[in-house]
């Protein structure tokens, strides 16, 4: 009797330490980033879908991501500045770095300081996950909604590994579809999020890097796995890169190209091995080299498309030293690594900017009416 | 045990456990070698093998940087300091030093090296000695409640006053805490932001340290060895030398027994005593990190002790005398302001910053409206308020009283101080004695 009135206080407590976690996990959620105590609160709350596919839910927030009342992370728009709209994925949108650290954010803020004014706003109008051909059936209501002068294009590349991902017929219309997975009511424990990461921070590398492995290799056996992207998928990349730069010169959009850049040098280390890994985990069909190989073969796809029409090219890829200060995993940018990249294309755009701005001349951005007029 | 204290140890790094392996090793046949003939050339030799060892990771990367020749700085410049091992080369010479004065120890191979392995402790302290862990270590392992429950009491404790000093570290918002106040809010900055950065600093180190000695005192009690205290209360100290023996008390105890006491015993002159006190200072500085501001920091210290023990002394020749509950506060008052100056060069990343920081403090005309956001000063008052209170609170009430709750209550306290000590700072907690 005495041991069964142990186990059951035993058990009792257990329970009261999980439910005073998850309490803990909800009020410390509220208290820092205004979230609903009992609403389920996760990334889904930052988007909606309609007919293209996934896009900002307008004025949502989870954690550090803000988006503004269109739908694009940052604040709102400003009248009177000259826009630039960054498109991309996950890279652009902003994943690990400080709130407001973002390169959209600091490529702005390094604009305005070397023109000494308020004169630029720049539009990251990215989500991740985001793919070329989406992008390109957004442009029209995107440059619609804010009227960018230059388009800053940093495709993300490893949507081209596996087709299928990437629609071939779009559909045409963007209008918003009842999201049905978030207003589903559903109970969720907040603290499984926590005690994950914490699980991902405590484990050496050299165990996590063997549980992926092994997850690799469960889900390989579901896919052909190959050593290098088709040809086939770079050139559709290569042709939906040129109907996006096409659909934005249409609208009077100066595109400037970038090339991306990855935490990978010309020598691996051990520690950029187990990065490929982890960077296979989500495309288990290709082998840990191949996308070194795609990027390399995609890179040279932008740049020819950049010299064959004519675009700025700003060579990322090149610039940004690899390694873990400016990348916090294969592809995401540290807060210094957007810095880097912010510092990159405000070089990028500056002979754009000169022949806008004359050096010395003080110039009204466009009035809301003359954007009106020219849109 | 030993195999758990080399499994954590090695997540570090592989390089790192054969290193203390070898420390491990050597420190055991450097014992054995002196147990058979306790001579002081044979202390010496063990002596000097400890500290080339850890001066090699240490020391020499920051002096050979200072030199022109660039290939002996790129030979040295992938050395990469284990952790911990500061702590662990000291109770390896504790352990030499004891055998030498002959005290009674013959741990065997496998206990020596859980001493210098011990899981709780092999990180970042305290730093034990094996006199007081070999009889535990020999006992046969039994739980107890109150072993257990008093391992997790200074576990949450310990988790709660290392988000403290993260607090304090960071601040309540975002690049308004004590280390953006050093390394960009500075410049300009007046006399009252001297003070609060100091106070501060002292406090978030208080925390940090404090707090982790809490987490490994009370994980080590789980396992029912008891392990030496490192901090009782130590800014309640009404003197500097009373400050030392409740600030990290494992190394000052460390630094008195075996480099003070024994040096200070050479000679019987004053003078010769109190400048065994300075330099055991100089070294309980350098080790912490062989930098010239950590130099400057012991000899303040010492410098400090000398001349109280020189007040003292005055006082009692002249007969001076001021009452109780005067001299009290004030003791305290220049004690807690001559401590918190010394985290200033502590603390500060260059002596120029350290100097320009101390110039302000002691220039009139700079004790002007603050410069530093008041949301720091908010932060800084309400740990120090917390401190002072919560110490009176428990000095009133006995610590057995306080935390004698329901069991149920209990689990859903400890729930609260696992989830802000371990959940919710995992992403930026750092502990600031792991880098000695």
């Amino acid at each position: 009797m005495r041991h069964l009135l142990l186990t059951v206080r035993f058990f009792l407590g257990l329970v009261i330490f999980v439910l005073v976690l998850e309490l803990c996990a909800r009020v410390d959620d509220a208290l820092s980033y205004n979230a609903p105590f009992w609403a389920p609160y996760n990334t889904e709350i930052l988007y909606t879908r309609d007919q293209i596919g996934q896009r900002g839910r307008p004025g949502a927030r989870y954690e550090k991501w803000q988006l503004n009342s269109l739908g694009y992370r940052g604040p709102e728009l400003r009248p009177g500045t000259i826009r630039i709209a960054c498109f991309g994925a996950s890279e652009t949108f902003g994943l690990y770095e400080a709130e407001g650290q973002e390169y959209p954010r600091q490529l702005e803020r390094e604009l305005n300081s070397r023109v000494g004014r308020d004169v630029f706003q720049v539009v990251n109008v990215a989500y991740a996950g985001e793919t070329v051909p989406t992008a390109t059936l957004r442009v029209p209501e995107i440059v619609a909604q804010i009227h960018a002068s230059y388009a800053i294009i940093y495709p993300s590349l490893a949507a081209y590994i596996w087709l299928p991902s990437v629609r071939e017929e779009p559909v045409r219309s963007s209008a918003p579809t009842t999201d049905a997975s978030y207003t589903q009511v559903r109970f969720e424990w907040r603290i499984a999020k926590r005690l994950r990461n914490l699980l991902k921070q405590a484990l050496p590398s050299i165990v996590q890097t063997k549980l992926r492995q092994r997850e690799i290799k469960e889900a390989a056996t579901q896919y052909p796995v190959m050593d290098r992207v088709p040809e086939e998928n770079v050139l559709r990349f290569r042709g939906d890169l040129s109907r996006l730069v096409a659909a934005l010169r249409a609208r009077e959009v100066e595109p400037l190209l970038v090339t991306h850049a990855t935490a990978f040098g010309k020598q691996l280390s051990e520690s950029d091995r187990e990065l490929l890994v982890s960077w296979r985990k989500f495309y288990p069909m290709l082998r840990e080299d191949g996308f070194l190989d795609m990027e390399q073969r995609m890179n040279g796809e932008i740049r020819q498309v950049a010299n064959q029409e004519q675009i700025m090219l700003v060579d990322a890829a090149d610039e940004i030293p690899p390694g873990r200060k400016y990348f916090v995993d294969f592809s995401h940018f540290t807060t210094a690594g957007a810095e880097v990249m912010a510092s990159l294309l405000a070089d990028g755009l500056q002979p754009l900017i000169d022949a806008r701005l004359p050096h010395g001349t003080p110039v009204e951005p466009s009035s809301p009416a003359e954007l009106k007029k020219r849109n | 045990m030993l195999f758990t204290s080399y499994l954590l140890y090695a997540s570090w790094g592989l390089r790192f456990l054969a290193l203390l392996v070898f420390s491990s090793l050597l420190n055991y046949a450097l014992g054995l070698y002196l147990r058979r003939r306790q001579s002081a050339t044979r202390l010496w030799a063990g002596v000097i093998l400890n500290i080339a060892l850890l001066s090699t990771f240490k020391y020499l990367p920051g002096i050979l940087s200072l030199l022109p020749n660039a290939s002996l700085k790129a030979a040295f410049a992938d050395i990469v300091l284990p952790v911990g091992i500061s702590f662990w080369t000291f109770q390896a010479l504790s352990y030499l030093f004891d055998v030498y004065q002959g005290k009674d120890l013959e741990p065997s191979l496998l206990e020596f090296l859980l001493y210098m392995a011990f899981w709780p402790t092999v990180l970042s302290g305290p730093i034990c000695r094996l006199p007081n862990l070999l009889p535990q270590f020999r006992e046969s392992p039994k739980l107890s409640i109150e072993d257990v429950s008093c391992g997790l009491d200074r576990i949450c404790i310990g988790l709660v006053m290392t988000v403290l000093g993260q607090v304090l570290a960071n601040g309540l918002h975002p690049g308004q805490g004590l280390d953006d106040a050093f390394h960009r809010l500075l410049p300009g900055g007046t006399g009252p932001d001297v003070w609060c950065l100091a106070i501060g600093y002292g406090f978030e180190l208080f925390f940090n340290f404090a707090g982790y000695s809490h987490i490994v005192i009370g994980a080590a009690r789980l396992f029912s060895i008891r392990l030496d205290e490192n901090f009782a209360r130590p800014y309640l100290a009404t003197t500097p030398s009373e400050f030392w023996t409740r600030w990290h008390m494992s190394l000052s105890f460390w630094v008195r027994d075996y480099l003070f006491l024994p040096l200070a015993m050479v000679r019987r002159q004053m003078w010769w005593r109190s400048t065994a006190l300075v330099l055991a200072m100089i070294v309980l500085g350098l080790w912490h990190k062989g930098s010239v501001l950590f130099a400057v920091w012991g000899f303040y210290h010492g410098v400090l002790i000398v001349l109280h023990r020189k007040w003292q002394q005055s006082q009692r020749r002249f007969g001076w005398r001021l009452p109780g509950f005067i001299m009290g506060p004030l003791s305290w008052l220049i004690t807690f302001g001559a401590i918190s100056l010394g985290w200033i060069l502590f603390r500060a990343g260059t002596a120029s910053q350290a100097l320009t920081m101390l110039r302000v403090v002691v220039t009139p005309s700079q004790y002007v409206s603050p410069v530093l956001p008041p949301s720091l000063y908010f932060a800084v008052f309400a740990c120090v308020l917390g401190y002072f209170g919560t110490v009176g609170v428990t000095s009133l009430w006995r610590y057995n009283r306080l935390f004698k709750l329901a069991p149920e209550l209990r689990v859903a306290l400890y729930a609260v101080a696992v989830y802000i000590g371990i959940l919710h700072a995992a992403q930026t907690q750092s502990f600031i004695y792991f880098q000695f």
